[in-house]
């Protein structure tokens, strides 16, 4: 092959191929490298290794002729993440609107969070925007009906705001307080919407002597956003909070979607009087579709398939989405190292 | 092709496809503003009705919170129906970006990655433009557990069917972060249970002594270790066995006996080198050279101070007090004669080797000698004394040379005691963690015994019984201050400006260049005492910009909020958050009412005066 041949035919490589023989022939290329800017590394060292780099191309077309004679069978998108044909724009974006009102019914895992309450404490580990409100609120009720009074914290201020409104209309103004680092509202209600911080220190001040009535009569604690455990700052107060909470009181821990629900499930259950029930799933409410968005306006599905991969191994992405990046990559790269 | 996309163009491809509301995620303050701001050349508005919906939303908004009445960006945001989302603003302001958002009347919202987890403020799409996320001053990439968060905001319930996230790139964006971030599991929750001063008070005001360790066994901490502890164990049980399966020998420990024989051996060995690189003669001086000998070298005569071999070194050097009262180091190989002669002196630790007295007597001493003095004839020791002689050395200490399983032992040796290395390191690791905690409660039990907190019997002290009540970072420092009576009969506005000093932890520069000089004063005096609580407890950023600002606020209650905000480079929202941390400060401060009746009104003063203007907006 003649220089021009060769590198045209390097200019045929994939991407990452044409990485790998760069770093066999002069040295891995550097992180940010273009594709043009890889053929330049490979061509300086060409005449040393004219046959490496042959051969490195014989392979690549061996490798595309024996893809082509694969047939192609179809195979159903949804079902299958890694094979098929790709889904295309049209119904990726299919089906976007509002969803038709049905009355509401509480998700099988809400019922049973609930339930669970009357067991033990309860973890419920479900992704943002769930339904978590409702199984705070469902126990809330169940709590005053028993006459027993519930606290419910979050980490921040503002939430705590958003909850006391909310539970206001909820369960009437006269039934809700709440008490933040610079706000106290009806301190003696049944229902005390408080930062975690403020109900740490309650249960200090009570463990230290000065009893706090409300401690007492306690049947329920939320601890809102419970993720927070893992907060490299204030995670602490959790944990403390958890520790240090009366036994009569039962505790609903909501939290995000976390990898370990089950650890803090088997640590509050041998700590606590009674056994931790964990409620958990991965499905949203709302089906998540992920798109890809080149810098020229243009639009496709960012994985093959309509819906979402189950697991990053069988996260494929579309071809056209790989296409783009991989296009943008290069372009931005040699751009960003020429005019450097 | 632009590295990125202009926001204005994402919009509107956003808008044709009909996937508004967005939130789009970018990675600073700046860059949302810019997004923004981008849209103020465009033409294209919203319709009138929308337009109408926007601003009755927001005058109803103002009877809540006045500041968004005269809010500058009140008329973009109208317009276009865009917004930026940052904590660069005020909350009023967020809760009415929010408030618009969650009606549907916004189309897109530009916010940083660290938009409040919780606050419910969905969209149908969200826009990820990056996969790294700025963390104190590193750079790092988005966790799953955070990406996660941002696609949770994409699909309104009951308002959207579906939900998209929709990648954008970026220069730099590594999408294999985003793709694993969109399809993975979230990363485990782990504890960061640290023990802290405030928490030591209150748990000995509550709990004897002795029954704080099986508190402290009870937190997350703790069981997290134990099970690591208990998978090290499992590692020690199998290398346990692995040790018990050498043949038994005959002495107890073999292990031990030949490390410390192998050990002789080697260092009986290098002895030996040692002395290859001294000729025989050389050698034979060695015994001589003691401090106060008298030794001639070819040009010069002097005393040996000391003899000393460099770490490292072969050879072997003489620090000597030449004639004219300099020290010089020699090597011993230069040395061409030992006279028979030694001054006596007192030989120091450190150079120069003698006490100043001693130096200039041995000086005298040298230059007083005759030229002619009697030399040492030196008997060079016969060499080939090889490894066998020491061998011997050896047999009368170690059993090892005539043992019977010697040749097991030489055999086993180095990977039985990798075995029992890896051992010991595991067993030692999980006796750290299995008391990690109680010991790190003791350190700062002791060191609040030593302040004076707690009684030899850990019992809280007066002192210790106000000082549990301050349940802050740095509260350690606080209390000291006010034992120290540095805040006593200072002016509120002073005292807001110290607390707010040392809460603000942030390092985001920003400038306010006048405080008074009392405060400077208190400024440093805090300082001092920080470094001086430096080993007990890490000193807090103390910024006197900051502390100036609070004082400002609180010292002169006829200054408006914008004059505050214009007197500094600092973002409203960062005002806004140093202010609120002040009050929480001031109010613990506050709770001292019963110990501290003059300080906990000076407090109660700066607290009535910081809640003004938007400070009182929000409850």
């Amino acid at each position: 092959m003649t220089r021009d041949e060769l590198e045209r035919a390097l200019a045929e490589l994939p991407f990452r191929m044409l990485r790998r023989l760069a770093r066999t022939i002069a040295g891995p290329p550097a992180m940010r490298m273009g594709k043009r800017r890889i053929i330049h590394t490979i061509m300086a060292e060409a005449e040393t290794n004219q046959e490496r780099i042959e051969a490195a191309i014989r392979t690549h077309q061996a490798e595309q002729l024996a893809v082509a004679a694969i047939p192609v069978v179809p195979v159903d998108a949804v079902s299958d993440f890694t094979a098929g044909k790709p889904a295309d724009l049209d119904s990726f974006l299919e089906g976007i609107g509002v969803p038709e009102r049905g009355t509401f019914v509480p998700d099988d895992w809400q019922v049973e969070a609930v339930d669970a309450l009357e067991r033990g404490d309860v973890i419920v580990s479900v992704p943002t925007g769930s339904g978590k409100t409702y199984v705070a609120v469902e126990a809330t009720r169940r709590a005053m009906y028993e006459d027993r009074t519930v606290v419910y914290t979050s980490p921040l201020k503002a939430l705590s705001n958003t909850k006391f409104t909310e539970f206001s209309k909820i369960f009437g103004p006269e039934s809700v307080g709440i008490i933040t680092g610079d706000r106290r509202d009806n301190p003696n209600a049944p229902i005390l919407i408080m930062t975690t911080e403020i109900l740490r220190n309650l249960l200090y001040d009570a463990a230290g002597g000065e009893i706090d009535v409300r401690l007492d009569t306690l049947g329920l604690v939320i601890l809102d956003e419970s993720q927070f455990l893992g907060d490299p700052e204030r995670g602490v107060v959790w944990e403390e909070t958890i520790i240090f909470c009366p036994s009569q009181a039962r505790m609903l821990l909501l939290s995000a979607s976390i990898g370990n629900p089950q650890e803090l499930a088997a640590w509050l259950t041998s700590i606590r009087p009674n056994p931790c029930h964990l409620i958990r799933h991965q499905r949203r409410s709302v089906p998540l579709r992920a798109g890809y968005l080149h810098p020229n306006g243009k639009l496709t599905p960012l994985f093959r398939t309509v819906a979402m991969p189950p697991s990053p191994s069988q996260a494929v992405l579309h071809p056209e989405a790989k296409r783009l990046f991989t296009m943008y990559e290069e372009d931005t790269s040699y751009g960003s190292r020429r005019s450097g | 092709m632009p590295p990125s996309i202009h926001p204005v163009h994402l919009i509107t491809v956003l808008r044709q496809k009909s996937l508004t509301p967005v939130i789009v995620f970018l990675t600073s303050r700046r860059s949302c503003d810019e997004a923004f701001q981008a849209f103020e050349s465009t033409a294209e508005t919203l319709s009138q009705a929308r337009q109408d919906v926007i601003t009755g939303v927001l005058s109803e908004l103002t009877a809540a919170y006045p500041s968004i009445q005269d809010h500058p960006l009140r008329q973009m945001v109208t317009a276009h129906g865009v917004a930026a989302h940052h904590a660069g603003h005020l909350p009023s302001w967020k809760i009415a970006i929010e408030e618009l958002m969650r009606r549907g009347c916004l189309d897109a919202v530009f916010a940083t990655t660290t938009l409040a987890a919780g606050v419910d403020f969905p969209a149908r799409t969200v826009v990820l433009t990056q996969s790294g996320v700025r963390r104190d001053q590193d750079f790092s990439d988005l966790t799953v557990a955070e990406v996660s968060q941002i696609s949770g905001r994409a699909g309104r319930r009951s308002k959207d069917s579906v939900g998209f996230a929709i990648v954008t790139p970026s220069p730099y964006m590594d999408l294999g972060v985003l793709t694993r971030g969109l399809t993975g599991r979230p990363e485990p929750v782990d504890s960061q249970f640290i023990i802290s001063y405030p928490m030591v008070l209150n748990l000995l005001k509550a709990h004897p002594v002795d029954h704080i360790q099986s508190i402290l066994a009870r937190s997350f901490a703790q069981y997290q270790m134990n099970a690591q502890a208990e998978t090290l164990q499992h590692r020690i049980d199998k290398l346990q066995a692995k040790l018990e399966s050498y043949q038994p020998r005959e002495c107890s420990d073999w292990l031990t006996q030949w490390s410390a024989y192998d050990q002789a051996t080697r260092q009986a060995t290098q002895k030996l080198q040692a002395r290859r690189h001294h000729p025989p003669e050389v050698l034979a001086r060695l015994p001589f050279l003691t401090p106060g000998r008298v030794v001639a070298f070819s040009r010069f005569r002097g005393v040996v101070l000391r003899r000393y071999r460099s770490k490292g070194q072969h050879h072997e050097m003489v620090t000597v007090l030449r004639h004219g009262g300099t020290v010089a180091e020699c090597p011993v190989a230069d040395i061409t004669g030992v006279v028979d002669r030694t001054l006596d002196f007192a030989p120091a630790p450190a150079f120069p080797w003698a006490a100043p007295e001693a130096l200039s007597w041995l000086g005298q001493e040298l230059g007083e000698m005759p030229k002619q003095l009697p030399a040492i004839t030196l008997s060079p020791p016969a060499l080939g004394e090889g490894s066998g002689e020491l061998a011997k050395s050896l047999d009368g200490i170690f059993p090892c040379p005539t043992c019977p399983c010697r040749p097991v032992c030489a055999k086993e040796f180095k990977a039985a005691n990798t075995v029992k290395q890896e051992w010991l390191h595991h067993a030692r690791t999980v006796q750290s963690l299995r008391t990690g905690l109680w010991h790190k409660f003791q350190e700062r039990a002791d060191t609040l015994h030593d302040l004076g907190y707690l009684d030899s019997a850990y019992k809280l002290t007066d002192d210790g019984e106000w000082a549990r009540l301050i349940r802050i970072d740095f509260s350690l420092l606080i209390t000291e201050m006010i034992r120290a009576h540095a805040f006593d009969g200072i002016l509120p506005g002073a005292l807001a400006g110290i607390m707010a000093c040392i809460s603000y932890e942030n390092d985001r520069p920003g400038s306010f260049p006048r405080i008074s000089p009392a405060m400077t004063a208190l400024i440093t005096a805090t300082r001092r005492m920080a470094s001086s609580l430096a080993p007990h407890d890490d000193p807090p950023l103390l910024r006197a910009d900051v502390g100036g600002l609070a004082e400002r606020w609180v010292g002169d209650t006829t200054v408006t909020w914008t004059q505050l905000c214009r007197s500094t480079s600092m973002a409203e929202g960062d005002i806004y958050r140093l202010l609120s941390r002040t009050l929480e400060y001031l109010s613990q401060v506050h709770q001292l009412r019963a110990t501290h009746p003059g300080l906990a009104s000076i407090a109660a003063e700066a607290l009535s005066r910081i809640r003004r203007g938007v400070l009182e907006e929000l409850p």
